[in-house]
C-alpha cells in the first residue's frame, strides 16, 4: 500500500467496503452484545476475540494471519522475558517486532520502482502493509517493555490475543496498554446506562467531527477549494498566507479526522463498559510545544515518553543529552507514521521546537521578562499555535520539495502579497478555527455550570434542605442545571437513533470512494 | 519526613516547579497532575540517584513509579543498586 495522506481519490484506501463487510460489522456488534450476556469469563473473552478477528478479516485474511502471528510471537517472547527480564532478551524481543514492522511497512516503499530479479524476488513487490500494524505492534512492544519492568502482568494467551486484536482499536488505535485493558477483560460487567450515555455521546461527537467538520475542511465550500486541493492540485505559487492557512486548515482537519475517529472508537468501547486510553485533550489550547505533546495523539506520545524518552534521556548525565534525545524521540514519532523524508523532517522539526522551548525557558529563568501573565500566555499560545501549524506542512506535503517550498514561502514577507487559493478558503479556515474555540469555551462553561449548580441540587435533595428561593437567579440556575443534567445523563435515549443512522451512513461512505458523497477515508488508517 | 525526602522536595520546589504558593508533600501527585513534565522527570531521577547514592536503571522506571516522592523512594529501593 502506498503511504500518503488519503485524498478521497481512492488511491490509498485499504479496501473498498462492500455490503459483505457491512454484514460482518453487524455480526461483530451482535457477537459483542451476545458476549456481554455470557456468565463465563473465558466464554466471553473467546466470543470477543472471534468478533475482533471477524472484523479484522474484512481487510484481508492475510492481514489477519500477520496479526495472529505477531500476537503469538509477542506472547511467547513475554513468557521468555518474564522468566528472566534481562536487557539482552528485551532487545531480541524488540528486534523481532522491528523486523516484522519493517518488512511490511518500510520495505515496500523502498522497493517501489525496482525491477524484479534473482536478488529481488517478485513476491517482495507484492507485500501489502496490514492495516493498523504500527498500532498493534506498538501495543505488543509496550507489553514486552512492561514485562521487562517486572509489572505484574499474567495474561492468558486468549487475553493477550484479544488485547492485540481488540476490534475498536485494531485499525488505528488508541495505542492501548495491557495494565489498563487486562482488568477490564477480566471484569464481568453488565450493560450500564451511564456507559451507554457517555458512549453514545462520544460516538456521535466523533461521527460529526469526521463526517462534517473534517470533510468540510478537506473538500472546501466549493469543489476544489479545500485543504486537499491546496496541497494536491497546486504545484507552486502559494503565498505566505496560503501556506499558513493550509497548515492551520490541515491541523484542524487532522484533529477532526483522527480526533473524531478516536471519539468513535472510545465511544463504541464505552457502550460496552470498556474505558480506553484518551488520544486528544484540547491540543490547540496548548501554551507550549511540550504541553501540545501531552494533548495530541496522547496514546502514542506517552508511549514514546515512557519507553523511549525517559530511559534514553536518563542514560547519560551530560546537560545536552536530553536535548539530543528530544530530537531522536520526535524523529521516531515521525518515522512511526512512514519512512518518508517529509515525516522524518516533521519529527525533527518538532524535536527542535521542544529543544528551542526548553532553551527559551532557561534563558527566561536567567533574564526574567516582566510583562503581565496574560500577555505572556497569549504570546506563548500564539507562537506554539503558529509553529505547530507550520509543522503540518511537512506532515501533509507530497514530497520534500513541496514541503520546503511551502515552508520557505511562509517566512518570505513579500509572499504575503500573493494569494493563490479559492476566496472561500480564506473564510473557511478562520471560521472553522474560531468556531472550534467558541464551541470549546461554551462546552467548558456548560460543564462548569452544570457541575456547580447540579451539585447544589443533589446536596439539597440528599439533606432535605429546601432549594434557595426559586425566583432568584441562583434558584433558576439550580433548576436549569438539574434539567440539563437529567437530559444529558440520559442522552442515549435521543442520541442512539441518530448514532445508528449516522453509523450506517459512515460505514457505507467511509471506505466507498465511489459513493455519491465522497468521504475522505480516515487518515490514520494508513499508518 | 526524612532528610532525603526533604532534599528531593526542596529540589522540586526550587528547580522544577519554581512557582510561589505551591506546596508539595510526600504523596502529592507530580506526573499525573501535570506538575512535572518528561524532562523534569529525568532531572528528578538523576537527583534521586544522587540523594540515595544509588544507580537506578532508567529503563526499568515508569513515570507512574515517580508520581509521588514516596513512590520515588520506593522505586529507588526496589530497583537501585549501590553506586560503585
Amino acid at each position: 500500500m502506498p503511504v500518503g495522506i488519503p485524498t478521497g481519490t481512492g488511491k490509498t484506501e485499504a479496501k473498498v467496503m462492500t455490503s459483505q463487510s457491512l454484514i460482518s460489522l453487524s455480526v461483530v456488534v451482535l457477537l459483542w452484545a451476545v458476549a456481554w450476556q455470557l456468565r463465563s469469563l473465558k466464554g466471553r473473552q473467546a466470543v470477543l476475540l472471534a468478533a475482533s478477528y471477524l472484523f479484522y478479516a474484512n481487510w484481508g485474511i492475510g492481514f489477519l494471519s500477520v496479526l495472529i502471528a505477531s500476537s503469538l510471537m509477542n506472547y511467547a517472547l513475554g513468557i521468555v522475558l518474564r522468566r528472566q527480564p534481562t536487557a539482552g532478551r528485551l532487545w531480541i524481543s524488540v528486534a523481532c517486532n522491528v523486523v516484522i514492522l519493517s518488512f511490511f511497512k518500510y520495505l515496500p516503499p523502498l522497493l517501489e520502482g525496482a525491477p524484479a530479479n534473482a536478488l529481488l524476488p517478485d513476491f517482495l513487490h507484492r507485500i501489502v502493509m496490514p492495516v493498523g500494524i504500527s498500532f498493534w505492534t506498538f501495543q505488543g512492544l509496550s507489553y514486552l517493555f512492561d514485562t521487562y519492568r517486572e509489572e505484574e502482568l499474567d495474561p492468558s494467551l486468549l487475553e493477550f490475543c484479544l488485547y492485540m486484536a481488540f476490534w475498536p482499536t485494531v485499525l488505528a488505535g488508541p495505542v492501548c496498554r495491557l495494565p489498563n485493558m487486562l482488568p477490564q477483560f477480566r471484569r464481568l460487567s453488565a450493560f450500564n446506562l451511564a456507559d451507554i450515555s457517555v458512549g453514545a455521546r462520544r460516538l456521535l461527537q466523533g461521527v460529526i467531527m469526521k463526517t462534517v467538520l473534517a470533510q468540510i475542511l478537506a473538500s472546501g465550500l466549493s469543489p476544489g477549494s479545500g485543504v486537499t486541493a491546496g496541497f494536491d492540485q497546486m504545484k507552486s505559487g502559494w503565498g505566505g498566507l496560503d501556506v499558513l492557512l493550509l497548515g492551520i486548515g490541515f491541523g484542524f482537519q487532522l484533529f477532526f479526522d483522527f480526533g473524531g475517529y478516536s471519539h468513535m472508537v472510545i465511544g463504541a468501547a464505552r457502550l460496552f463498559g470498556m474505558q480506553l486510553e484518551e488520544n486528544f485533550h484540547r491540543p490547540f489550547y496548548a501554551l507550549t510545544p511540550s504541553v501540545f505533546w501531552t494533548r495530541w495523539h496522547m496514546s502514542l506520545s506517552f508511549w514514546i515518553r515512557d519507553y523511549v524518552f525517559v530511559p534514553l534521556a536518563a542514560s547519560r548525565r551530560d546537560v545536552w543529552w536530553p536535548y539530543v534525545v528530544f530530537v531522536l524521540a520526535m524523529t521516531l514519532f515521525g518515522v512511526w507514521h512512514a519512512a518518508k523524508a517529509t515525516f522524518i523532517l516533521w519529527g525533527v522539526y518538532h524535536g527542535l521546537l521542544l529543544v528551542a522551548h526548553r532553551l527559551g525557558q532557561r534563558i527566561k529563568r536567567r533574564q526574567p521578562i516582566t510583562w503581565p501573565a496574560s500577555v505572556g500566555a497569549l504570546l506563548s499560545w500564539a507562537s506554539t499555535f503558529c509553529f505547530v501549524s507550520l509543522g503540518w506542512i511537512f506532515f501533509r506535503a507530497h514530497d520534500l520539495d513541496q514541503a520546503l517550498t511551502m515552508f520557505r514561502t511562509a517566512f518570505l514577507p513579500s509572499s504575503y502579497r500573493q494569494f493563490a487559493l479559492s476566496t472561500t478558503f480564506y473564510i473557511l479556515v478562520p471560521v472553522m478555527a474560531i468556531g472550534y474555540f467558541i464551541c470549546s469555551h461554551i462546552e467548558s462553561f456548560l460543564l462548569d455550570w452544570s457541575a456547580r449548580y447540579g451539585e447544589e441540587f443533589r446536596h439539597s435533595g440528599e439533606l432535605g434542605i429546601p432549594l434557595r428561593s426559586t425566583g432568584s437567579l441562583a434558584g433558576v440556575n439550580i433548576i436549569a442545571a438539574a434539567l440539563f443534567n437529567f437530559f444529558s445523563e440520559r442522552m442515549w435515549w435521543w442520541l442512539m437513533p441518530m448514532v445508528l443512522v449516522l453509523s450506517v451512513f459512515i460505514s457505507l461512505a467511509i471506505f466507498h470512494q465511489g459513493s455519491a458523497i465522497p468521504v475522505t477515508p480516515f487518515i490514520y488508517t494508513i499508518f | 519526613m526524612n532528610e532525603q525526602a526533604q532534599q528531593i522536595i526542596g529540589y522540586i520546589l526550587k528547580e522544577v516547579v519554581r512557582r510561589p504558593g505551591v506546596e508539595i508533600h510526600e504523596d502529592t501527585p507530580l506526573v499525573s497532575s501535570g506538575l512535572i513534565d518528561s524532562l523534569e522527570l529525568v532531572n528528578i531521577l538523576v537527583k534521586l540517584e544522587d540523594v540515595t547514592h544509588m544507580r537506578i536503571p532508567a529503563a526499568k522506571v515508569q513515570p507512574k513509579d515517580m508520581d509521588t516522592v514516596n513512590l520515588m523512594f520506593a522505586t529507588a529501593q526496589r530497583l537501585g543498586r549501590p553506586r560503585k
